[in-house]
């Protein structure tokens, strides 16, 4: 390996070891949370609700539960890590080593992005023991939940990068990105909301990642498939370049 | 040979309008024991953060042995070892993690860190506490690793910025030896200190900084005779204005 190489595998080695060493708060938690979604929807709930276009109600959730579990964690490993980092002053380490921009926001993107597929596919390999989960197109769910645990990644550094206290993660966290993912349609079919709400859920990003991610798995889908693909590749492309800008100019980071 | 450090025109302007540093000029032989001294906010950790890359200069430039700190970062970084202030530790890692992911973080190869940690794990006496966790060391232990992880990828120059504030008697003259052996090996070092007997007994050279300008430098015998005293302290109360503290008032008051 190059000095580059070992730099980028030590700075991506450091974010991974963070929520290993404390797996049980970052992977064995938000693990219990989806298996609790999947038993209340499913074995409380689901019996009671009509089938959603032909389709089992937990059945029909699971799809939104792995990408909320992607994206979730995805975001709050990053945030909480680059705060933590920027409380202790520990970041400075990496700061003031070699590193480039670039691979300073790779390696902190990456923490994240591994900490969700790890809970995702955990949460894909629980939920295909409990209900038969069908995977109908695998072409267009690979590159929909890797650009939506991506996007997420990304919106965690740039969530910790801009916090100066722990309020700051969890406001963005509770007021923002929970209320999207709950009103993007993870639980319901957008279809079934009363106008003017169908509409408005147009507006939200999370409603056409939803949607992808369903497709892959089930093939249904209420949103233009290639137009939501186009976009959200358009808008995880923006966010990245957005970061990358940041950590060059050095942001609240390099004061 | 290049100067180890040579700054021209340094001027930091903080966001706030807080001008730390007005027009720095100052040159660091290769080898030398450098001395910087000067009050609290004098600008002394602006000009090291400056030079290690977290903080961005305003104006000016920076060159560690030839190389600008801002367009050639990479090979800048590379020579210099930073001991900050703030005993910045990663709480996550362990003592021996903390050297290994540094020396990663600078591109060193596993068995090359492997080696140069367990050298310098024994050289501080941080041997024992290999294993634990950052956190449930001691103020001293800290302090230590801090020094440690400085030295741990060779840096040709070695910034020590307070680092015997605090720290008992028996670390203050364990570190003296073993910054004046590196020192006799080659490594230059840059260090800040309040305590003016340690920069009259290890340095070779000493810049006393005010309000953000370099207001004087040389032998602490030359500062002493600038100041028209006959000590480095006494010329130091006259740089910050308060010579009726100088000792030989004192005594010469005394009934």
């Amino acid at each position: 390996m190059t000095s580059s190489q070992i730099r980028f595998v030590s700075l991506v080695r450091r974010e991974v070891n963070r929520f290993l060493k404390i797996k049980r708060q970052t992977v064995g938690a938000p693990l219990l949370e989806t298996f609790l979604y999947i038993s209340v929807f499913g074995a409380a709930l689901g019996s009671r609700i009509d089938k959603l276009h032909g389709i089992d109600y937990v059945v029909f959730v699971i799809p939104g539960l792995i990408l909320m579990a992607w994206a979730t964690n995805a975001f709050s490993n990053n945030s909480s890590s680059i705060l933590q980092q920027k409380f202790q002053r520990a970041i400075d380490d990496q700061l003031s080593s070699p590193a480039s921009p670039l691979q300073l926001l790779l390696a902190f993107s990456l923490g994240g992005f591994l900490r969700g597929m790890l809970v995702a596919v955990l949460t894909f390999v629980v939920a295909s023991v409990l209900v038969d989960l069908p995977v109908d197109h695998v072409l267009v769910l690979v590159p929909a939940l890797l650009l939506v645990g991506f996007f997420f990644a990304q919106l965690g550094v740039l969530i910790g990068v801009r916090a100066e206290q722990f309020d700051d993660v969890s406001v963005a966290q509770t007021f923002v990105l929970q209320p999207l993912i709950f009103l993007g349609g993870v639980f319901y079919s957008a279809s079934l909301l009363p106008e003017p709400f169908q509409t408005l859920t147009h507006f939200n990003p999370v409603y056409y990642m939803i949607n992808l991610v369903r497709y892959g798995f089930l093939g249904y889908t209420e949103a233009n498939v290639a137009l939501s693909l186009t976009l959200l590749t358009l808008a995880t492309g923006a966010l990245f370049a957005l970061n990358r800008h940041l950590f060059v100019t050095g942001w609240k980071l390099r004061v | 040979m290049q100067p180890a450090l040579s700054i021209a025109e340094l001027v930091k302007r903080y966001p706030t309008g807080v001008e730390a540093l007005r027009g720095v000029t100052l040159q660091i032989e290769a080898g030398e024991f450098f001395g910087l001294l000067g009050p609290n906010g004098a600008g002394k950790s602006t000009l090291i953060h400056c030079s290690t890359g977290l903080a961005r200069p305003t104006s000016g430039s920076i060159e560690v042995f030839g190389h600008d700190a801002i367009d050639d970062y990479e090979q800048a970084r590379l020579a210099v070892g930073l001991a900050p202030q703030e005993l910045n530790i990663d709480w996550f890692l362990t003592v021996e993690e903390t050297l290994d992911y540094h020396g990663g973080y600078f591109g060193m190869p596993r068995a090359e860190r492997r080696e140069r940690s367990r050298e310098l794990l024994d050289a501080f006496s941080l041997t024992p506490k290999r294993d634990d966790r950052t956190r449930t060391l001691s103020g001293g232990m800290k302090r230590r690793l801090v020094l440690a992880r400085a030295l741990m990828h060779r840096p040709r120059l070695l910034i020590l910025d307070e680092p015997t504030a605090g720290v008992d008697v028996e670390l203050r003259l364990e570190l003296w030896h073993y910054v004046q052996r590196i020192n006799s090996e080659g490594t230059t070092i840059l260090l800040t200190t309040h305590y003016l007997e340690e920069a009259e007994q290890l340095c070779d050279r000493i810049a006393f900084i005010n309000e953000g300008r370099i207001v004087a430098q040389g032998s602490s015998d030359e500062l002493s005779s600038e100041y028209g005293v006959t000590s480095l302290e006494d010329a130091y109360l006259g740089l910050v204005g308060r010579k009726e503290l100088s000792r030989a008032h004192v005594g010469s008051d005394a009934p």
